[in-house]
């Protein structure tokens, strides 16, 4: 008891100094650990989902960087490969054109051919043809003869025939 | 000359209530504390003032240092409260002495002549109700987490002298587990002791070294008052932050200690 005495040890000032310190606890607890462990918290998660979103972000940009590329390279090359394609077809077109424009013309040029030897036969046929009449005809007013018999004709056909 | 007391002397009486110093400035520092704690809480911002970061700093690495001695996140938001509220208390309450010239403000009243300033520490009743709270809330958790009779068998451990009986009565003399018997009781014996023990440890070492510190000063003050006292107060600068960090610190391991479960007991749960 005398040391209790001399160290102040007292029930009523034990239990005002339990008091006060719960009430310091309970206060801070509630108005001030909370809070601010809450609030640390949040920030916390706040920055490392920052964080994260800047990280997904670049990679992303690196993904799409990367795409970009080969999406570009395969372009050039599907783009060289289509004009030589082309080139290749053109050039396969117009030899096919000149070839079959070249035996077009050869076939137009065989016709004509054809068409004018035929004409001129006719008209050498017609000619010959009206010149016997003629001479006939005239013949027959120079000699005022009939000439009728098959051994005349004859004699005017072989004298046209040397005329030629 | 010097007129060294144990315990804090009442500056004034409430109602019969002697408000003696220490208990004056443990009011005044408390609700200063709140004050400062709550002005942070209510103001806090994402980008910190000066006093907010502080503040985070020291509760966030408090509460990290917390988690890595509690191992849980879950145990350390608990505990957390209780712990840093005496942490922060008793190193605000030691370093206020280093305001200058409060031993030189006096107080006359029918007691004498009282200094109006005391390292608030240096009032044994506020560290024993601080430690009594903090050794019942250990009993508490170390009841809740090992049920009531878990909780008692740690001290009044019989549990191999019922084995022996058993085999007894089966025909089969075993001395080794009567030893055995004997030998937890009498560790069970020394656990309530060391029970006790801890609110004695635990309040004196903080205690002794407050008021030691003020003593001392008091002392190498009367003694020479230049330069001399100064190695003393860089000592007592350190005791003051290294005190308040053990007796909280100490505190968290006994409710740690009280909350964890020993091999057996898990064995046992799993197994039911």
């Amino acid at each position: 008891m005398k040391l209790f005495n001399a160290l102040g040890l007292n029930l009523y000032i034990l239990i005002a100094q339990l008091v006060n310190f719960a009430i310091l606890v309970f206060v801070l607890y509630k108005f001030a650990y909370n809070p601010i462990l809450d609030f640390l918290k949040d920030r916390r998660e706040k920055i490392e989902k920052g964080v994260l979103n800047a990280k997904k972000a670049d990679e992303k940009m690196e993904e799409v960087k990367i795409k970009e590329e080969e999406i570009l390279k395969e372009a050039k090359k599907k783009g060289r490969e289509i004009a030589e394609l082309a080139k290749q077809e053109g050039e396969k077109k117009r030899k096919k054109i000149i070839e079959n424009t070249k035996e077009e013309i050869g076939q137009i040029i065989n016709q004509e051919k054809e068409k004018m030897r035929a004409e001129k036969g006719e008209t050498l046929k017609q000619a010959k043809k009206e010149i016997a009449e003629l001479v006939t005809l005239s013949l027959e007013k120079v000699l005022d003869i009939k000439m009728d018999s098959e051994e005349d004709k004859k004699i005017i056909q072989k004298t046209i025939k040397s005329l030629k | 000359m010097l007129d060294i007391s144990l315990a804090p002397k009442a500056l004034f009486y409430i109602a019969g209530f002697p408000v003696s110093n220490t208990f004056f400035w443990m009011v005044i520092l408390s609700i200063l504390l709140m004050i400062v704690f709550i002005w942070v809480a209510r103001s806090m911002k994402s980008v910190p003032g000066p006093l907010q970061n502080i503040l985070e700093t020291l509760i966030e690495g408090s509460f990290n240092f917390a988690n890595s001695i509690t191992g849980s996140e879950k145990k350390t938001r608990k505990m957390f409260p209780f712990i840093f509220t005496l942490f922060i208390f008793i190193v605000v309450s030691n370093l206020v002495v280093y305001f200058p010239g409060q031993s030189a403000l006096t107080i006359e009243n029918a007691g004498g002549t009282i200094p109006l300033f005391r390292a608030i520490m240096s009032d044994y009743s506020l560290i024993f109700v601080m430690t009594i709270s903090g050794v019942i809330v250990t009993q508490i958790i170390a009841i809740s987490v090992h049920g009531p009779f878990g909780y008692i068998g740690k001290f009044i451990n019989i549990k191999e002298f019922k084995n022996f009986i058993k085999l007894l009565f089966k025909g089969k003399f075993k001395p080794s587990l009567l030893a055995q018997g004997f030998l937890d009781l009498f560790l069970g014996i020394m656990d309530l002791v060391g029970e006790v023990s801890k609110i004695i440890s635990l309040s004196f070492r903080l205690f002794g070294n407050i008021f030691a510190g003020e003593v001392i000063a008091l002392v190498v003050l009367n003694l020479f008052p230049f330069i001399l006292p100064l190695p003393f107060k860089f000592l007592g600068l350190l005791t003051a932050v290294v005190q308040a960090f053990v007796f909280s610190v100490l505190t968290l391991i006994y409710m740690t200690l009280a909350s964890e479960m020993e091999g057996d007991e898990i064995a046992e749960k799993v197994t039911i």
